[in-house]
């Protein structure tokens, strides 16, 4: 007991005098390191990671999960957090993780020059490495691309148990919802949203590769899906998914409007990043040449530093009017769209 | 009245009460820590959840529930009744063969049938080869769900039935038999009755395991208790009602135990194991050998040699890409960090059922019971139960060592394997604990009373009477942590450090980025892993001479 009172003793001291002390910024040892959160785990990337290694002799370190998972890790290890930064998947997460002050504004030369600014924080929080673009596959046998038109339009009649599309825990569902939202209002989207579901072919499931196969199978005519995953499909090691990517069409939706909506892959550097000067350079490679090439060629993305060409398979797709909505909308309305979602039924 | 309580105290206020109250703290910490915030209500979406989404969880949450508690008793008990019973050729891999989808994490499993069952899949081709109409079946749904989450699960049951199925019953049997009853009047009157506890102990295993999934029931767009909550956390961004639903969640496998325990009540069930003795196997017809084989391998094949198949094939495709010296590294570290979780959670599992009954005080022993409920709490929301206290932590040594020694640290111990083993230990001691458990309940007292009699303290007890009879619960124990501590996932994904990777999360980040094909090689690593442990444990389970 004496013990365990002179301990408790000794605690209640050390906390009282912590607050008598100034904070004292005492040098870090030198590492050259740079540790990034993300959400890509794509083999291209880590060996996108290898080169900035062998380039610039920093070394990278990295945690993978999904981004509200790493986001939540970051919130919780606060100004702690060892993260220098932050890659998500979805402008969404990345809007939401720049609202929660998990990001700091940089400077760099470099970015603001190479993405172009519907592309970034306003605030240059984040950047977009890549786009992806979310479109309407057609079956090549039952649908002519002259009877597509928007987005909109999905929710006429003619489309009765002919669509399909993965469930609304997707995020790149929540963030085309989020961008109705965005351009028109509330009830629109919610109105949209429930004439899309009265189409759907059947129950949301699945991926946006299985989307694709079902469209084949004949489960339904079209789905809504993003270009990269046709281009895995064109591109995989099954003869089957091949076969399936080459069975559907690519449409690019509301082009006599606003375009379509296209969503990124992007990153930012973390707010108390401990290795913000190897974080800048580390984004800086990102959207160098060299590294975009690498984005464009084994993941079918479409690349954000307008000096590089998008792949030849995507080259032969043609090319489309983006919707050049500020990205930022996307996280914006996030939540909304998961409610209205909810609201009407959309698993 | 005073002095009375005084002694009492002086009584129970030992060393082995304080080491209880100290791990109970401890482990339980995530638990509380979640538990707390219980108390500030759930976020401003509640009201939205109730209204739109909640029923369709709970409606979902049920039918999965049912679904998989028939059909894991089904084939777990069935199977377990047949290899205890009736010589069947083969007899010794069936046993084994029978635990083999337990190696499986279910999403897999689930990825697997998708893509067997798909469109272009295994299924319609081979069709095709036949000459048949190539058709195909639509698995991803509540009812493929069941199937799915049913076939891979079924092993729980399975090992704990026949655990009692072979030592528990033998001379009831032989009574039953001569006093007239049939074989099967015996076995729902007699052997089903008896065994009801340990078939309980691996349906609650399952149910938990159920209640858990995320992978699987998203990607077959079921709509869950558990999606719920990671939509609630994430999308609705509102953790407060993410653990307010967890919370709802625990509540449910609280209701689970207490019934089977009410239901229980005071009936002992020792009698049994102080007449074990081993069943002899009976000599069965060919045509009644051909049924029972067919019983025993419909399991098997649909839990574990169809996936393996579908898994095999797609490695066959993608190896080239996949496998490197990477990913032998990572095989290894998956390994050592199995071994060490089962090693420890076992250990902590012991003490906690051991210093409890060291000291007379009931309501510790109650206590230390609740360190199980890890295993409930869904592992995206036990990591951030975990992350908040060593935190805390973590913020208290830097603020101590700036005050003191003018140095600055980082953070000490988050992100390091440490937290990582905390947390795998907190969600595996069901597992460890249940085997254990069940393995003690048929020791007799008298035996570890008789030691206490003739002199030996309780640990000395504990060392020299109790652990050697306890050893095939021990291995038992730490096969299973080991094998669902190699396919665990949130938990590693959110806790795990640096350039530290596992196969589960190699095959997750696969499946997440749509290339399940790549994610079949780290999950048939995580199944290759597991079957010499799981061969283990049956030898464990036939050869204990101490029964």
């Amino acid at each position: 007991m004496k013990k365990l009172f002179l301990a408790s003793l000794v605690t209640v001291l050390m906390v009282s005098c912590k607050k008598t002390t100034n904070d004292k910024q005492v040098a870090r040892p030198v590492v050259q390191e740079v540790n990034v959160y993300t959400h890509r785990h794509y083999p291209a990337d880590q060996n996108l990671f290898n080169t900035f290694e062998t380039q610039t002799g920093i070394k990278v370190n990295v945690v993978n999960a999904s981004a509200d998972e790493l986001i939540q890790k970051m919130t919780q290890e606060g100004n702690r957090s060892p993260a220098d930064v932050l890659i998500t998947v979805d402008a969404g997460r990345l809007v939401r993780a720049a609202n929660s002050d998990l990001l700091q504004s940089i400077n760099s030369e470099i970015l603001n020059t190479t993405v172009p600014s519907y592309l970034r924080d306003e605030n240059n929080r984040w950047f977009a490495l890549t786009k992806r673009a979310r479109i309407i596959a057609y079956s090549k046998d039952r649908v002519k691309p002259e009877q597509l038109s928007t987005y909109e339009d999905l929710g006429a009649n003619v489309w009765n148990k002919k669509i399909l599309v993965r469930s609304s825990g997707n995020i790149y569902n929540q963030s085309l919802l989020a961008s109705i939202i965005a351009h028109t209002d509330e009830a629109t989207a919610k109105n949209w949203a429930e004439q899309v579901l009265n189409n759907m072919a059947r129950a949301p499931k699945g991926n946006d590769r299985d989307q694709v196969k079902a469209v084949v199978a004949g489960e339904g005519d079209i789905a809504i899906v993003n270009t990269y995953y046709i281009g895995k499909l064109l591109n995989s090691k099954d003869p089957e998914e091949i076969k399936a990517g080459q069975g559907v069409g690519i449409f690019f939706p509301n082009q006599q409007g606003r375009g379509t909506h296209i969503n990124i892959s992007g990153a930012g550097v973390a707010k108390y990043a401990p290795n913000k000067a190897n974080a800048i350079k580390f984004l800086e490679f990102l959207v160098s040449k060299e590294a975009q090439k690498v984005f464009a060629n084994t993941n079918y993305e479409y690349p954000v530093n307008p000096e590089v060409p998008a792949s030849s398979l995507l080259e032969s797709w043609g090319t489309f009017k983006e919707d050049k909505l500020n990205l930022s909308a996307l996280g914006e309305h996030n939540k909304k769209a998961v409610i209205l979602f909810d609201q009407v039924g959309w698993k | 009245m005073k002095r009375k309580k005084i002694t009492y105290l002086k009584r129970d206020f030992n060393k082995w009460s304080i080491a209880t109250l100290a791990i109970v703290v401890f482990i339980g910490l995530p638990i509380y820590t979640i538990a707390i915030r219980l108390f500030s209500g759930p976020g401003e979406t509640w009201q939205h959840l109730v209204d739109h989404v909640l029923l369709d969880y709970l409606f979902n949450s049920g039918v999965l529930l049912l679904g998989c508690i028939l059909f894991t008793l089904a084939l777990g008990v069935s199977s377990a009744w047949i290899v205890s019973r009736y010589r069947l050729p083969c007899h010794k891999i069936l046993e084994w063969l029978l635990i083999l989808p337990l190696a499986f994490p279910s999403y897999i499993t689930a990825y697997a049938y998708a893509g067997f069952f798909d469109y272009g899949g295994s299924l319609m081709r081979l069709s095709e080869v036949l000459g048949l109409k190539a058709f195909r079946v639509d698995i991803m749904n509540a009812t493929g769900l069941v199937f799915v989450l049913s076939v891979s699960l079924f092993p729980y049951v399975y090992v704990a039935s026949r655990a009692v199925f072979i030592y528990q019953s033998g001379r009831l049997i032989e009574a039953s038999k001569l006093l007239g009853a049939n074989e099967i009047k015996t076995f729902f009157k007699i052997v089903l009755p008896m065994a009801r506890p340990g078939i309980f102990a691996g349906l609650l295993l399952v149910i938990m395991e159920v209640l858990n999934d995320y992978g699987a029931a998203k990607y077959y767009g079921v709509s869950t208790f558990t999606t719920g909550i990671f939509r609630a956390w994430f999308a609705l961004e509102e953790p407060a009602t993410a653990i307010y639903l967890s919370a709802l969640l625990l509540l449910i496998v609280f209701t689970f135990i207490f019934l089977e325990r009410w239901q229980r009540r005071k009936k002992s069930y020792e009698l049994a194991s102080r007449s074990s003795i081993r069943l002899p196997k009976i000599a069965v017809s060919k045509r009644k050998t051909y049924l029972f084989l067919c019983v025993v391998l419909l399991p098997i094949c649909l839990g574990f040699l169809l996936p393996v198949l579908q898994l095999g094939y797609w490695g066959i495709l993608t190896f080239e890409s996949v496998a490197s010296s990477a990913f032998v590294m990572i095989t290894l570290k998956s390994l050592g960090m199995a071994v060490l979780t089962a090693l420890l959670t076992v250990l902590v599992a012991l003490m906690t059922l051991y210093f409890p009954v060291w000291n007379r005080v009931k309501w510790l022993r109650k206590t230390s019971n609740l360190v199980i409920l890890g295993y409930a709490v869904p592992g995206a929301v036990l990591a951030i139960g975990v992350m908040i206290p060593t935190l805390h932590f973590d913020r208290w040594l830097i603020a101590m060592a700036e005050a003191f020694f003018n140095a600055e640290l980082s953070l000490w111990l988050n992100g390091t394997l440490a937290v990582l083993l905390y947390a795998y230990v907190i969600r595996f001691l069901a597992v460890a604990a249940n085997p254990i458990l069940s393995n003690k309940l048929k020791l007799k007292p008298s035996i570890s009373d008789a030691s206490r009699l003739l002199g030996y303290g309780p640990f000395k007890t504990f060392l020299k009477i109790d652990l050697p009879l306890l050893k095939p619960g021990l291995l038992a124990g730490f096969i299973l942590v080991f094998v669902d501590a190699m396919k665990e996932l949130p938990l590693t994904l959110i806790l795990k450090p640096y350039n530290f990777n596992t196969l589960a999360v190699k095959a997750y980040e696969y499946a997440s980025d749509e290339q399940v094909m790549e994610a079949s090689l780290p999950a048939l690593c995580i199944v290759l892993t597991g079957v010499v442990p799981i061969i283990l444990l049956n030898r464990f389970i036939l050869n204990d001479k101490y029964q």
